[in-house]
This record gives C-alpha cells, sequence and structure tokens, in this order.
C-alpha cells in the first residue's frame, strides 16, 4: 500500500533520460570538443581564441552593442509599459500599443534585418520617405535598430506583467502625504519595479547577444560573437574545436545572467491584495506618453511594412506599379513549398511534442508525491534550457549527432526545439497545475479512477487553456528560430529561416520577403487560432 | 466495527499521534475534535489511507485492513473544500465514480441521492455557479453514490456561513441514519462536535483526551484540557445566547 505512483516514477525517469540525452550529453559532448585540440586535452583552443584579435574585437562589439541595446530596451519598454499601466490613456490606444509592440513577435529575427534594409538603406522605403538616409545601416546602427526592435516586445511584456501587480494606491497615498512628483516615482514606480527592470535589462541582453538572425542580415562587417560562431563553424575552413570552445564562451555572460536574473528575484515587491483605484487626471503626462509610446509603435510598424510593398511591386524601388506576379512566381515555385511544409511540420511536430513533455514534467513537479528532489529536478531541467542559447545548444547537437543516424533529419530540429523552448511553456503548466485542488487525484482514485484516468477527466481538462497557450507558444517560436537550427538543417530538411539565410547569399531579397510573409501569416493564423479556442472556453465556463 | 490499535505516526521526527487506542460501532456518528496541530486530520488521513502510519494497526470487520490500499479500503471522503471538478457540472460529478463503476449503484438510487440533499434544481449548473451549501450537498451526494463503507468528513461546515450551517448541519445526520453509515466528522468547533455526533474524540497533542458521548464531555469532563478548551467556549456561548433571549429561556 501507500506506494508512490508508479506511473509518475515512469515519466520521470523518462523525462530525465530525455534530458540526459539531448540536453546534458551534448553540453558535455560540446566542452570535451572545446578542451581538445590536436596535441590532447587542455585550453589550448580558448588559448587560441582568445589570442584571436578577429575574436576579441567581435566579443568587444557583441558586448558593447548588447549593452546599448539592454539600455534603450528596458527605458523604452518602461515608458510603454508605464503608459498602458499608469495614464489614463484612452483605452483603444492601449490596447494598440499592447498588440502592435508584440506583432514583430510573429517574425524571424533574420527578417528584421531585411525590413531595417528595406527601409534604411540607399534606396530604402523611410530613405525615400525622409529624403535622405537618416544612419549607415549596415555595422553598428542596424543591429542596434534590429536589437531594439526585437528585445522590445519580451522587455515590454516582462515590465506591463509586474506593473499589473503593483498597487497602484500607494500613488496616491504618496500624492497625498505631499511626495514631489521625483519622490513620489521613486517610491511608487520605479523602487517596486527595479527587480523587473534589472530582469528586462539582462533578458535584452542575453536576446541580442546571443542571436544570429540579425547580424546575418544587416551586420556588415561589424563582426559579433555569433557570426564569428557562424563563421568558424561553416565558413571555408572548418574549425570544430575552436567554434566550441567560442559556444563554451559564448554561454559564461548567459550564465552570469540568469544568476543575476533568480538574484534580482528577490528586489520583486509582493503587496497583499489590492483593489483597482482611479488613476489622477493629468493631460501633461497622458499626451506626453502617448505620443513617445504610439510613435514607438508605429515606428516599428513603418519598419515592417517594407515588407508588405516590395514583394507586391514590378520593381522594388524604381517602378512601384502593383502586381502579384512575383509573390505568385516565388510561391508556385516547388521548392519554396517544400520548404514551407517542411517548416510547417517541423513547427507542428514541435508544438504537440514539445506541450506533452513540459506538460508531464509539470505534472512531476507540482501534482505528483514524488520528493523534493526529484520535483527540483524539472525546475533545474526547466534552468538550463533557458540558460544555454539556441545556437550553443545547436552546435553541441551538431557534434554529438555528427555520426549518427540523426543528422540530417526533422527528428533532430525538432528535439532541439523542444529542449531550447522548454522554459517558458513549462512555468505555464507548473503555475496552472500548482493552482489546482489538491485533492483532486485523491478524490478520483476514491472514485475508482486510476492516476492517470483522473489525469484525462479532470487534471487536463481543468488546464486546457493553458495548454493551448502552451501550444501556440512552441509553435510560433518553432516557426520563427533560426540560431538553434542553423547547424542542424541539410538540404533535405531546410526550413523557411534557413531558407532566407540562404536566399540572403543570391541577394533574392524579394523572395526573403515572400517567405517572411508566410511565416508571419502561418503565425497570425495560429496565434488568433488559439486566442479564439480559449475564448470559447472561457465563454463555455 | 473500525478499531484503531496503537497508533502512532510522526512527522521529522515530531510526534503526531501518540499511541491512538479507539473502537467506533458500525453506524456511529463520531466526531474528532481537536485545536489545529492536535493530529486530528492526520488521524483521518491515516483512517482513510492517504498517510502511512509508523506503527499500529486499522481493524474493519475483524479485517486487519493495515496494509490495504486507500482504493481498496472502500471509504470515501468529502474534503474541507470539497475538490470539485469545476469542468463537470454538478450532475456529472456526482456519477463521476459510476463510470467506473456502473453497478455501483441504480439510477434510482441515484434519484434518491438527489431528491434527498434538495438538488434537483441544480443539477445541470457549473460547479461555479453554485452556492456553499449547494457545492456541500453535490461533494455528499458525489460521495455517497460510491456507497462508502465509512463516511469522512472533514470539517465540513467551516466553509458555510451561519443559516446555512445548521440545515447542513441537519442534513448530514439525516443522511447517517438513513443510510446507517458510519461516519467520522473532524472539526475544531465545540458546539459541533457536540451536537452532531454520536461520540465524542477529543485530541490533544497527538493523544486522547477524552472519548465519549456528548453528555458525558460535558458532564464529566476528563481533564483541564476538555474542561478548558472544550467546555468554556460553550459555557460563553450559552451564557451570550441567554443574554439576548433573557432568563426566561432557560
Amino acid at each position: 500500500m501507500y506506494r508512490k505512483k508508479i506511473e509518475t516514477k515512469i515519466i520521470f525517469i523518462i523525462v530525465t533520460l530525455f534530458f540526459i540525452a539531448f540536453l546534458f550529453t551534448p553540453l558535455i559532448v560540446l566542452l570535451i570538443n572545446s578542451l581538445n585540440s590536436g596535441n590532447g586535452i587542455g585550453f589550448s583552443n580558448y588559448y587560441s581564441v582568445v589570442h584571436n584579435s578577429e575574436f576579441l574585437t567581435a566579443i568587444g562589439n557583441s558586448l558593447k552593442v548588447s549593452i546599448i541595446t539592454a539600455v534603450i530596451t528596458t527605458v523604452l519598454a518602461f515608458i510603454l509599459a508605464y503608459a498602458v499601466n499608469c495614464t489614463k490613456i484612452f483605452s483603444p490606444i492601449k490596447n494598440m500599443i499592447k498588440i502592435g509592440i508584440s506583432i514583430p513577435m510573429l517574425l524571424p529575427t533574420i527578417t528584421y534585418g531585411f525590413v531595417i534594409i528595406y527601409s534604411f538603406g540607399k534606396q530604402g522605403l523611410l530613405t525615400k520617405f525622409f529624403g535622405r538616409e537618416l544612419f549607415e545601416i549596415y555595422g553598428f546602427n542596424g543591429l542596434l535598430t534590429g536589437y531594439v526592435m526585437y528585445t522590445l516586445p519580451s522587455a515590454f511584456l516582462l515590465i506591463n506583467n509586474s506593473f499589473e501587480y503593483i498597487d497602484k494606491k500607494f500613488i496616491i497615498v504618496s500624492k497625498l502625504m505631499g511626495d514631489n512628483f521625483f519622490r513620489s516615482f521613486i517610491n511608487t514606480i520605479f523602487r517596486p519595479l527595479i527587480g523587473t527592470l534589472g530582469g528586462a535589462f539582462v533578458l535584452s541582453f542575453i536576446l541580442s547577444f546571443t542571436d544570429f538572425g540579425i547580424p546575418a542580415s544587416v551586420g556588415g562587417t561589424y563582426s559579433v560573437i555569433s557570426t564569428q560562431l557562424y563563421e568558424v563553424m561553416l565558413g571555408s575552413i572548418p574549425n570544430f574545436n575552436g567554434g566550441a570552445a567560442i559556444a563554451i564562451l559564448m554561454l559564461i555572460p548567459a550564465v552570469f545572467g540568469v544568476l543575476f536574473l533568480n538574484y534580482l528575484e528577490r528586489f520583486n515587491f509582493n503587496y497583499d491584495k489590492f483593489t483597482k483605484i482611479e488613476l489622477c487626471k493629468n493631460k501633461f503626462r497622458d499626451i506626453s506618453f502617448a505620443v513617445v509610446s504610439v510613435s514607438t509603435v508605429i515606428g516599428i510598424m513603418l519598419i515592417f511594412l517594407v515588407m508588405f510593398i516590395a514583394p507586391f511591386v514590378k520593381n522594388y524601388p524604381y517602378d512601384m506599379s502593383f502586381t502579384s506576379k512575383l509573390f505568385k512566381d516565388t510561391l508556385l515555385s516547388r521548392d519554396i513549398l517544400d520548404v514551407y511544409e517542411n517548416s510547417f511540420l517541423v513547427a507542428i511536430i514541435s508544438a504537440i511534442i514539445g506541450t506533452v513533455t513540459c506538460y508531464i514534467a509539470a505534472i512531476i513537479n507540482a501534482r505528483s508525491n514524488l520528493n523534493k528532489k526529484v520535483k527540483l529536478t524539472m525546475d533545474i531541467f526547466s534552468m538550463i534550457t533557458n540558460t544555454v542559447p539556441g545556437m550553443v545548444l545547436g552546435l553541441a547537437y551538431l557534434m554529438l549527432f555528427n555520426k549518427s543516424d540523426l543528422k540530417g533529419t526533422f527528428t533532430i530540429i525538432i528535439i532541439c526545439n523542444i529542449v531550447h523552448f522548454f522554459t517558458t511553456p513549462y512555468l505555464m503548466a507548473k503555475n496552472s497545475l500548482s493552482k489546482m485542488n489538491p485533492a483532486w487525484e485523491t478524490t478520483g482514485e476514491l472514485m475508482g479512477d486510476s492516476w492517470f484516468k483522473t489525469i484525462i477527466r479532470v487534471i487536463i481538462p481543468n488546464s486546457i487553456s493553458t495548454i493551448v497557450e502552451m501550444f501556440g507558444y512552441y509553435f510560433i517560436n518553432s516557426m520563427v528560430t533560426i540560431s538553434a537550427i542553423i547547424f542542424l538543417v541539410s538540404a533535405r530538411t531546410s526550413v523557411l529561416t534557413s531558407k532566407i539565410n540562404e536566399l540572403q547569399h543570391f541577394q533574392q531579397f524579394n523572395e526573403v520577403f515572400v517567405l517572411s510573409i508566410l511565416i508571419f501569416s502561418t503565425n497570425i493564423c495560429i496565434k488568433l487560432g488559439t486566442d479564439l479556442v480559449n475564448k470559447k472556453i472561457v465563454n463555455h465556463k | 466495527m473500525l478499531e484503531l490499535k496503537n497508533i502512532t505516526k510522526k512527522f521529522d521526527g515530531k510526534l503526531i499521534l501518540d499511541k491512538i487506542n479507539l473502537k467506533i460501532e458500525n453506524g456511529e456518528i463520531v466526531s474528532m475534535l481537536g485545536p489545529s496541530g492536535s493530529g486530528k486530520t492526520t488521524l483521518l488521513n491515516i483512517i482513510l489511507g492517504i498517510t502511512t502510519m509508523d506503527s499500529g494497526s486499522i481493524i474493519f470487520n475483524d479485517v486487519d485492513i493495515s496494509k490495504v490500499s486507500m482504493k481498496e479500503r472502500g471509504f470515501n471522503i468529502v474534503f474541507q473544500d470539497y475538490a470539485l471538478f469545476p469542468n463537470l457540472n454538478a450532475y456529472k460529478n456526482i456519477v463521476y465514480g459510476l463510470k467506473n463503476k456502473s453497478n455501483l449503484a441504480s439510477r434510482e438510487e441515484i434519484e434518491g441521492l438527489i431528491d434527498f440533499l434538495e438538488l434537483k434544481p441544480h443539477i445541470y449548473k457549473k460547479i461555479q455557479a453554485l452556492s456553499g451549501g449547494q457545492k456541500q450537498r453535490v461533494a455528499l451526494a458525489r460521495t455517497l453514490a460510491t456507497k462508502p463503507k465509512i463516511l469522512l468528513l472533514d470539517e465540513p461546515l467551516s466553509a458555510l456561513d451561519g443559516v446555512i450551517k445548521e440545515t447542513i448541519k441537519q442534513r448530514i445526520k439525516d443522511i447517517t441514519r438513513e443510510y446507517k453509515l458510519t461516519t467520522i466528522i473532524v472539526t475544531h468547533d465545540p458546539e459541533e462536535a457536540l451536537t452532531m455526533a454520536d461520540k465524542v474524540l477529543i485530541i490533544d497533542k497527538g493523544k486522547i483526551s477524552q472519548y465519549g458521548t456528548p453528555k458525558e464531555v460535558v458532564h464529566q469532563p476528563k481533564n483541564s484540557f476538555v474542561e478548558e478548551f472544550i467546555l468554556r467556549q460553550l459555557k460563553i456561548k450559552r451564557d451570550n445566547i441567554y443574554n439576548l433571549f433573557g432568563e426566561s429561556y432557560v
């Protein structure tokens, strides 16, 4: 009697074996490779990497541009979140800000680079609009613009979420106590948010530091760590061990970042229950925040606008008359449809298996009677997957599976996606499962259910909307990712994002946009689809 | 008859239950009364079969069930927060167990149960749409539909407000008489314990302080704990009510 449920034990073993095989082993192999040089085990790879001036420049560039990105993004995201939460801006405008800012998330980062080129380049749409080139796009400026556009949505969502948990009554209290604007702001907004702002900074930094898509398109000769890694690995003379050393070096800031994020958590305020309160009127505040945030959102949209124009005109930018020929031709070429099919297949299978993996891992953590260490293991998997940048994971896979049957298969890409994006859906599931009544399984068992039956009859139906969200997250991210899979795709398994990377070498930018539109529309459909399903579920309740 | 022999339980080295010995006759209502942390809920969980005991044995109708799993024991519980399944409506919650064993109760029996608990008008409602008292009755019906050999109730009245409390109290008493169910009720409220049960088990710091009929507890308190913590509370309540209504009601 009183046996610990054998089912949860089996699931635990399966999940753990999965992560041993596809997270720990690849990373260990990567580490060994980085230590392995022609003359035995040692630090010689690191030595030669660190004494390579080209690499040092790249890492310096990466640090510089990522830190500046993180500063700008954090400030901008804060302003937008403040506008949404602490002003009396007309609520449709607030909604427009919220939705508009998250739209870029539906596109791969490599597209960001191309829309920047087509907007701000010599013949760019916005260049024409302003009558002159605003800045030199290739290199630092382009990267900075791209990184800010890329990191702003995530930083905004993070800060916006925290804003909702701040008790705005304190703003009133502070005013009644006679605080001036500055003191009131520091005490009621800045101090409670400081942990989150730090988090947004670190997040933006890590995202920019490890991104591959933006420098691949708009980096020019300004080399950064991710393009260095790509060149070392897939250039004319591949250097596996050197690449491994760079990957490990790339991992270091990410590790510090995640540790720092955990440290920052203690700065987060925990208000007791609070009720909503009317904000004070302040015309000046509302108008100025509305102007800044609306122009940010419109600015971002304008940059992406070119993507929907260029492929539909005869010869951008010289002959701007409408034609759908190019779009049709690109779409109907056998090659593109195959690649689209590949992408869709990879995304949907990653989403299904990934959701199941996260869900069962969360069940072990939140709803089993296994001991604490076992539960902690799941959290550790989640933390490590969160730390490892996509490129590092992809490279580790390449090294481990290069000589195996998995090389060049869809399976390896799908597994990589599942591991790479594990953290967020896992936390979603854990959050939802731990809020449920802890007695449901016992009740089910007393009613004659097996454990598995209660999961099917009660636990899953009560978390269905979370499951739908998890699915959407996995799908969209699998659809737009490039960094993790760039080392894993083969000619047979090429997906839309890797195809874009390939097309740019042939200067086929219109095709790049057509593929981006395909990704965008597919993701919009999935996003709207999941929202619709969840609305139905809520209404049904 | 349910017999507990020398039940002992420790959590992290701390003694929670210390050699509990107890007999409950079939069809009896017994309430377990004690302050929070006294071990009463642990004892309930041991009887139900969720929690293991360190030593001792449980005998039910002359069979040692100490090693029998929760599912096989055939007891059932209504949890304090009811643990109703929100994805199912009231009716589907009630017949939940019948999906596993359809021969457990006939259609008429279920109808009878629903009528008896006056749940007919609410039967197709969502759980979220039910009031506290209705939820309590649905949870009772769901548990009774599995025809438990012993019915366990964990703080059955704590989530209910004043008026509904008294009616549910009566309802529980009626059910146990009607179905001749051995019932164990855990509560921290002396008034509840003494007015609902045939026998009261008072637990303090993991030991049985007194076990007897409500009359015995009131008139022959065995020790100072019973007197100080159980009876004094009741006396204050009694005096307050007398004050309100006037001495003529004595």
